[in-house]
C-alpha cells in the first residue's frame, strides 16, 4: 500500500495536542452563560461542575485561587455568566472550561452573596429576636471597632461628648473597607469582647458604596458579633443601608452617630432626672413645712386660745391687784399667784401648737446645719426652684422665734424632746436658744396634769 | 480597679435614683409626721449627693488598642485628627 507513505498518521497524543492548541488559541478568552449542575467542591479548594443549557453540557472547573475570590457560593441550578478558557484534558481527551470569573446571572455577585449569607445565618437563628440583648443602661466602657481616621469615629466621639457620656472609649483601629477589612473588624469585636471592662461594643463606618460596606456583610464579622460577650450595636453607612452585621447585632443603629447616641443618651437623661428630682425634693420639703404652718395657724385662730388668753390676762390683772395691796399680805399672795400664773403659762405653752411648729423649724435648722455646704451649693445650683425653695426655708427659720424666748430641747442624737417619756433623770439634753445652746442634765421628768381647762 | 465594679456602680446609681424618686413621691404625698418628713428629706439629700458624685466621677476618655511585637494588645491614648 504505497498510499501509506502519503498518509499522515498521528498518534492519539498528537491529535489531542493539536486540538488543545487550537482550542487554546480560539477559546482563550470566552464568556459563557449556563446553569450549574453536578456541583462538587473538593477539599483542595478546586470546584468542579457542569455548565449546561437545554441542549448541551460543558465540563467546568474553577481552581482554588479563583474560587477564593468568589463572593457568593455556587450551587446546582444557579444561572451564571462565567469567563475563562477552554482546555483539553490530555489523559481523557475531553475538553473543559477553566473559569476565572463567575457571576450570578440577573443579580450582582454581591447581592447574591448577601442573600445567601443572610438566608444561611437566619436559618441558624442568628437573627432571632430572643438572641437580642438589652443595652446596659449606663455603660462605663464602650468598645468601638472602626477606622481611626474615618468620619465615623469623629462623629461618635462628638456625639458622646455632646450628651456628656461619662464613658471610657476603647477604640480598636480597623480597616473598614477593602481586602482584609472583614478580618480586622471581626478581630476587633473579639479583642474588645475579651476585655472584662467593656460593657458594650459599637461596630461601624460611614456611608459608602455596597463594595465599601462589604466587610460588614461577611460571615467572619457576623460570627464575631454573634459570639460577643457583651451587646453589640451596629452603625454602618446611612439610614437606608442594611448589612448582615445589622441583622446579627443586638441593636441596629441607622448611622455611627445614632449608635453613639444609644450609649450617650441614658447618661444625659440620668443627669436631667437627677436635677429634676433634687428640685422636687426641696420643693416637697418646703411644701410640707408650709402645710404644717398653715395647720397651726388654723389652730391658733381657734376660739379656745382666745379663752385661754383671756384667762391669762385676768390672772395678770389679779397679780397686779394683789401686788398693789398691803405689803405683807401682798408678798405672800403674790408668791402664790405668780406660781399659779407660771404653771398656767407653761401648760398653755405645752398645749400651744405654735410651740410644735417651733420644734419642727428647729429640726429643719438642725438638719440644714448638718448638711455640708458643697452639697447645698450643688443642690441650689441645680434649679432655680431650689433657690426659691431655699429662700422660703429661710423665711421659716425658727431663729426668730427663739429670739422671743422660746427654746428647743434636743437629745444628743438630734431628735426633739416633745414628751416627758423621751427623757429620764440623768439624761443629757441640749437647749437651743437664740444665740447658741445650753447643755443640761435632766433632774426629773414628769407629766403635768393638763385636764384643768 | 476591680473588674466587676463598672456594672454594680451603674446598678447602684439606678437604684439610688429610683429610691430618690420614691422619697420625693412620699414627701409630695404629704400627711406624714413632720419628723418623718424631715428624715425623708435628709435621706433624699444624701441620695442626690451620692448620685451627683457618680455623675461627676468620669469624663470621656479615649484610648486605642495597639498590637505589640508579641501580638498582644497594649492600650494607648487616642489622638483625634483635628479636621
Amino acid at each position: 500500500m504505497e498510499a501509506a507513505a502519503a498518509r499522515k498518521v498521528l498518534t492519539v497524543s498528537q491529535v489531542n495536542t493539536l486540538v488543545a492548541g487550537m482550542l487554546g488559541e480560539y477559546f482563550s478568552d470566552v464568556w459563557i452563560e449556563g446553569e450549574i449542575s453536578n456541583f462538587r467542591a473538593y477539599a483542595s479548594g478546586h470546584l468542579y461542575f457542569v455548565l449546561k443549557d437545554e441542549g448541551s453540557q460543558l465540563q467546568a472547573v474553577c481552581f482554588r485561587h479563583a474560587a477564593q475570590r468568589l463572593k457568593f457560593e455556587l450551587e446546582d441550578g444557579l444561572a451564571v455568566v462565567a469567563h475563562g478558557r477552554l482546555e483539553v484534558y490530555q489523559p481523557t481527551g475531553k475538553y473543559q472550561v477553566i473559569l476565572d470569573t463567575i457571576e450570578p446571572r440577573g443579580l450582582g455577585a454581591l447581592q447574591k452573596a448577601f442573600e445567601q449569607l443572610k438566608r444561611k445565618l437566619d436559618k441558624e437563628g442568628l437573627f432571632a429576636a430572643e438572641r437580642k440583648r438589652p443595652l446596659p443602661v449606663l455603660p462605663r466602657t464602650v468598645g468601638i471597632v472602626t477606622s481611626p481616621s474615618g468620619a465615623a469615629i469623629h462623629d461618635m466621639l462628638r456625639t458622646l461628648r455632646l450628651h456628656k457620656a461619662r464613658v471610657n472609649v476603647v477604640l480598636y483601629p480597623a480597616q473598614v473597607q477593602g481586602e482584609g477589612a472583614a478580618k480586622q473588624v471581626a478581630e476587633g469585636v473579639v479583642a474588645l469582647s475579651a476585655r472584662p471592662d467593656v460593657d458594650v461594643i459599637i461596630v461601624g463606618r460611614g456611608g459608602g458604596s455596597i463594595e465599601d460596606l462589604w466587610p460588614f456583610n461577611e460571615e467572619v464579622v457576623a460570627r464575631a458579633i454573634s459570639l460577643s460577650r457583651v451587646p453589640v450595636i451596629s452603625g454602618v453607612g446611612h439610614e437606608t443601608d442594611f448589612t448582615i452585621a445589622d441583622f446579627v447585632a443586638d441593636v441596629r443603629a441607622a448611622t455611627p452617630t445614632a449608635a453613639a447616641q444609644l450609649v450617650a443618651k441614658p447618661w444625659e437623661d440620668s443627669e436631667v432626672r437627677l436635677r429634676d428630682l433634687a428640685g422636687q425634693l426641696l420643693e416637697a420639703a418646703e411644701q410640707v413645712l408650709f402645710q404644717k404652718q398653715q395647720a397651726i395657724e388654723e389652730l391658733v385662730r381657734h376660739r379656745v386660745f382666745d379663752l385661754m388668753a383671756a384667762r391669762l390676762a385676768e390672772l395678770h390683772h389679779r397679780v397686779e391687784r394683789l401686788a398693789s395691796s398691803a405689803e405683807s399680805a401682798a408678798r405672800s399672795a403674790l408668791k402664790g399667784a405668780t406660781a399659779s400664773l407660771t404653771a398656767l403659762d407653761s401648760r398653755l405653752s405645752r398645749q400651744n401648737p405654735a410651740t410644735r411648729i417651733l420644734r419642727w423649724r428647729m429640726a429643719l435648722q438642725t438638719l440644714a446645719d448638718r448638711l455640708d455646704k458643697p452639697t447645698l451649693a450643688f443642690l441650689s445650683r441645680q434649679n432655680v426652684r431650689l433657690g426659691q425653695a431655699g429662700a422660703r426655708l429661710d423665711a421659716l427659720s425658727p431663729l426668730a422665734s427663739l429670739g422671743r424666748g422660746y427654746s428647743i430641747c434636743l437629745k444628743p442624737d438630734g431628735s426633739i424632746v416633745s414628751r416627758t417619756g423621751q427623757v429620764e433623770a440623768g439624761d443629757g439634753v441640749r437647749l437651743r436658744v437664740s444665740d447658741g445652746s445650753i447643755d443640761c442634765r435632766v433632774e426629773r421628768a414628769g407629766r403635768t396634769d393638763v385636764g384643768g381647762h | 480597679m476591680p473588674k466587676t465594679e463598672t456594672c454594680t456602680e451603674t446598678v447602684d446609681f439606678e437604684k439610688a435614683l429610683a429610691e430618690l424618686e420614691g422619697v420625693v413621691k412620699q414627701l409630695e404625698a404629704g400627711n406624714l409626721p413632720l419628723e418623718k418628713s424631715l428624715a425623708l428629706f435628709e435621706r433624699g439629700v444624701r441620695l442626690a449627693r451620692a448620685c451627683k458624685e457618680k455623675l461627676a466621677e468620669a469624663e470621656l476618655k479615649v484610648s486605642q488598642l495597639v498590637k505589640d511585637k508579641q501580638g498582644l494588645f497594649a492600650e494607648e491614648p487616642f489622638k483625634e485628627d483635628k479636621e
